[in-house]
């Protein structure tokens, strides 16, 4: 597999494009921002949202019971999946025993997770993916780059080309309100024949059995009240305890996510409609693993807001690609560690550990320190490798020492002045790939330090230095 | 299937985080909502939306027969008699499919929400739920005293004990999927008008 260092390259290399994508989701952070700054209580409502979190991840089976005896109640048909196998079969029996051929389905990280397009494309359903940016990148063939804005990596050209040959838009076609009323045309076509609906869902609530759904386009709304069969499909972790709760969710959600007071449309499904038949698949597909292991399960609260994937400098100069696993950015990073800690380790590397993710988390997840400490257990594994083992050996050996410490430190304010710059910056050091090393200064930082504590002795000694400058 | 309901629970009940995870006593009102009526109407207007305040149903009847989605619409499904006849009976229409060329639709609301503009409509009275996004415009009507601060005092307001479904509208469809411009229209509605009457 290819690592995210390589990947990042390789999407550093389109310039424009990367400085791009930079800007445009620092935009978005910057709106999450305004909309947080708006809030008096913000918070106090992270604080209380990752309490719900955690109290609702404690009692998960009596939750989750309350809600599938509730939902139920209403006429929903509720299933469970142990992993992504179960969930992909179930959904495919419901759909074979209802003859449906077309799924207008709408955005579900979860459905990616489980690989279910595909594998329904290879039982002969086709799946039409109803979110215009989920649209763009299924005909493109690609993946997600983004858990909220699938589609930030692909250029308003490149639309028009993917449409030009999917849709029949005009060919050089660019303007994004005419390719966006090109999709709907194509779209509605699609809802109106699909014989089932399916989506994610942002919450359940287990007091009363609701399914609660956000969107901006309107498509899981579709998705969900015009064909007769619909399935919602949710992890465990989505299930809350109360109504009042989604006043707390749904106040952080969009601002964190978008920048927006709350989303178009919010969608609370008690049951099917008369005459529709309604089915949710509860997955658990690792998350019970997760919330085991006692310093990482906080990683579980996750509601999806894709905040962290904005505001992450590594992630927006790197593009979602670059991740292997299918949520990426600090997010990502931290599941995909569950999931497979040999498979996606670089993943772990890819981070600054600026702790911005951490600051904008709606539910408070601790994420750059968890990143800390998946490096530790990456470590421990013993899947660092050779080179990358023997520097950190290298190093902590001279940071025990104060001696070699001091030696290390004069050695190299002499040898970088003296030695030529392609002894530092060539093939190996990857450091010097886009940057110089600073230029030595003359003294150490302790030399210079007692310098100055000298200096200021005498200075207030002599009365001179009353305001405590230097 | 049934074991995998089990085998669900149980891991969950085995792996369940330890500490202290009592359910917190909680109150968060948005005490930045000082003119609910201003804020609500000035939310709607930045996600897209238009929003107005009229004296009585008359006023409300005037102000929609002279509106351009009114004029131009074919098809018109109204729940709000007192403002609007219409000319498409939804509730005659045994799918939701055959609602798919309605132009405009106008519904009541049951409460407005000052701190994100969002308007709850209860869909159960409708015969078809779909109307609400299959609608090319939509027109919100809300009574003035259903304006609440927050989300807090909206979910105290509303009852979900015979509740099938309900949405919370904030703003026509829209999408920034392509170059994050915004694109107002994209699935539902693609202009929302807000009335809020008394």
């Amino acid at each position: 597999m290819t690592s995210h260092a390589r990947l990042a390259a390789a999407f550093l290399k389109q310039e424009e494009r990367a400085h791009w994508h930079d800007q445009a989701l620092w935009y978005v952070r910057e709106k999450r921002d305004r909309m947080a700054s708006s809030v008096p209580d913000w918070e106090a409502l992270r604080e209380t949202a990752q309490a719900i979190k955690r109290h609702a991840l404690a009692n998960m089976p009596r939750y989750l019971e309350e809600f599938e005896r509730n939902a139920a109640a209403r006429g929903a048909i509720v299933h469970y999946a142990l992993d992504a196998a179960e969930h992909n079969r179930i959904v495919l029996d419901i759909l074979k025993r209802r003859n449906a051929r077309l799924v207008a389905k709408s955005k579900s990280m979860l459905s990616e997770e489980c690989g279910l397009n595909e594998f329904l494309a290879q039982n002969g359903i086709e799946v039409v993916e109803t979110d215009l940016a989920e649209r763009i990148i299924q005909l493109a063939g690609e993946r997600p780059s983004h858990i909220v804005l699938p589609s930030i990596h692909i250029r308003k050209e490149e639309v028009g080309d993917i449409f030009h040959e999917h849709l029949g838009t005009e060919k050089g076609e660019s303007d994004p309100t005419r390719l966006t009323r090109a999709a709907r045309t194509h779209l509605r076509e699609k809802f109106l024949a699909a014989e089932v609906g399916i989506s994610g869902v942002n919450f359940a609530v287990a007091e009363t059995g609701a399914v609660v759904i956000c969107t901006n386009e309107g498509n899981a709304d579709l998705g969900n009240s015009l064909p007769d069969l619909y399935i919602a499909v949710m992890g465990v972790e989505k299930v809350i305890p109360k109504t009042k709760d989604l006043s707390v969710f749904l106040r952080l959600l969009s601002r964190s996510a978008t920048g927006q007071p709350i989303s178009a449309y919010t969608s609370h499904l008690l049951g099917p409609r008369p005459g529709q038949e309604m089915h949710i698949v509860i997955v658990d597909n690792g998350r019970s693993e997760i919330l085991r292991r006692e310093r990482f399960y906080k990683a579980a609260f996750c509601i999806r807001c894709g905040a962290c994937l904005n505001t992450c400098p590594v992630y927006r100069r790197s593009g979602g690609h670059s991740y292997n696993y299918v949520i990426p950015g600090p997010i990502g990073t931290i599941l995909a560690m569950h999931r497979d800690l040999k498979k996606f380790k670089d993943m772990a590397y890819a981070s600054t550990l600026c702790g911005s993710c951490t600051a904008v988390c709606p539910v408070k997840i601790d994420i750059h320190r968890q990143i800390v400490l998946w490096r530790n257990e990456v470590v421990k594994a013993g899947y660092l490798g050779k080179a990358k083992s023997a520097a950190l050996k290298t190093v902590t050996l001279g940071m025990k020492s104060t001696r070699l410490f001091r030696t290390g430190g004069w050695a190299m304010r002499k040898l970088l002045r003296i030695l030529p710059p392609f002894v530092f910056n060539n093939r190996l050091t990857i450091w010097g790939k886009s940057r110089d090393l600073p230029r030595m200064p003359a003294r150490s930082f302790r030399a210079e330090f007692r310098a100055y504590s000298r200096s200021k002795t005498n200075l207030s000694e002599s009365g001179m230095n009353r305001e405590g400058r230097s | 299937m049934k074991d995998s309901r089990r085998l669900v629970l149980e891991r969950l009940k085995e792996h369940a985080i330890t500490g202290n995870t009592s359910y917190p006593i909680y109150s968060h009102p948005n005490s930045g909502i000082i003119d609910p009526r201003r804020s609500f109407q000035s939310v709607i207007e930045s996600v897209g939306g238009e929003c107005r305040f009229v004296a009585d149903l008359e006023t409300a009847r005037k102000l929609v027969a002279s509106s351009e989605v009114f004029v131009s619409a074919k098809q018109l499904c109204s729940y709000v008699k007192e403002i609007v006849e219409g000319n498409f009976d939804a509730e005659a229409k045994a799918t939701a499919h055959e609602c798919r060329d309605v132009d405009l639709t106008i519904v009541r609301g049951e409460l407005g929400v000052a701190e994100n503009g969002a308007v709850w409509v209860n869909a159960d009275p409708l015969r078809h739920r779909a109307l609400l996004f299959l609608s090319g415009n939509l027109i919100l009507v809300i009574e003035s005293r259903d304006i609440v601060p927050d989300m807090e005092s909206a979910y105290a307001r509303l009852d979900f004990t015979r509740l099938r479904s309900g949405y919370l509208i904030s703003g026509p469809s829209k999408t920034a999927d392509i170059e994050q411009c915004l694109v107002i229209g994209a699935h539902g509605a693609k202009s929302l008008l807000v009335l809020v009457v008394g």
